[in-house]
């Protein structure tokens, strides 16, 4: 596997998480406001 | 548009200006793109020492003042820190398998030291989860709060007090080890990752006082049976 493509997943997986934690928040909020 | 949906969209603005500098950066002569990791892995660990210091901040201060604002603020900080606190680990093992030709040392302090801080703040939230009464489980999370930061000087001053294969401090007083480039691209993911900290943060107690209101004012069945008490007793 190329390097770039290593260090693209690496970026990719872990913007992924940050970003799945702030929908997890926003899901979250939205249900104890309903 | 609520103030943490416009916080938000800032960070992710900032993040996103941040990996502009990593992949613009050019590569490093030994490392290659490996090189371009610094963009994330020093940033997600200043933002773990970051958050867990605030939650010693939170944590002392709730102690004092105990009130509820000073533990949501604890309990959200910990949550973020342990996030970016796994992307450091996970970054550092990818780096770690291309630049060392191994992902994980079990006998190198620094790496053990920070999974051990990892795992004491998971720690952290499973102790939060189980304890319903919000007093006890404020004191006492305050408590774990205080005494775990001690980890964070001990993380990030391992590459000096033992010898490991981690490398020790890149920017020291008499200057960087780091070229101008790549320096810059890791300062600007610094502050983006800070500004999307903050962003989270508000978002993750926002969250917290919803679900605070919800709560009934006591959710403790022991309330509901506590047998009467002596003095409560009329005689008949």
């Amino acid at each position: 596997m190329s390097d770039t493509l290593v260090v693209a997943g690496t970026y990719l997986i872990s913007y992924g998480l940050i970003l799945g934690y702030a929908v997890y928040l926003h899901l979250r909020r939205r249900r104890a406001q309903r | 548009m609520t103030r943490a949906r416009v916080l938000m969209g800032l960070a992710f603005a900032a993040v996103g200006v941040g990996l502009w500098f990593a992949l613009t950066a050019p590569p490093d002569a030994l490392q290659g793109e490996y090189s371009r990791l610094l963009g994330i892995h020093p940033p997600s660990m200043w933002l773990a020492f970051l958050a867990f210091g605030v939650t010693a901040f939170g944590s002392i201060m709730w102690l004092v003042k105990k009130t509820d604002r000073w533990d949501r603020l604890a309990a959200a900080s910990v949550e973020v820190g342990v996030i970016f606190t796994a992307i450091g680990l996970f970054t550092g093992m990818v780096w770690g398998q291309a630049v060392w030709g191994t992902p994980w040392d079990w006998q190198d302090p620094r790496l053990m030291s920070t999974a051990v801080m990892f795992f004491v703040y998971l720690g952290y939230i499973a102790l939060r989860n189980a304890i319903d009464d919000p007093t006890v489980r404020a004191r006492r999370a305050a408590i774990l709060g205080v005494i775990a930061v001690v980890q964070v000087p001990l993380v990030y001053f391992s590459v000096n007090l033992f010898r490991t294969l981690h490398q020790t401090q890149s920017i020291r007083p008499d200057g960087s080890t780091i070229p101008d480039e790549m320096l810059l691209a890791m300062f600007v993911n610094m502050a983006a990752f800070t500004i999307l900290y903050i962003a989270l943060m508000v978002a993750r107690i926002d969250v917290a006082k919803s679900e605070s209101a919800l709560a009934p004012e006591s959710a403790l069945a022991g309330e509901a049976v506590r047998p009467p008490r002596l003095d409560e007793v009329e005689d008949v």
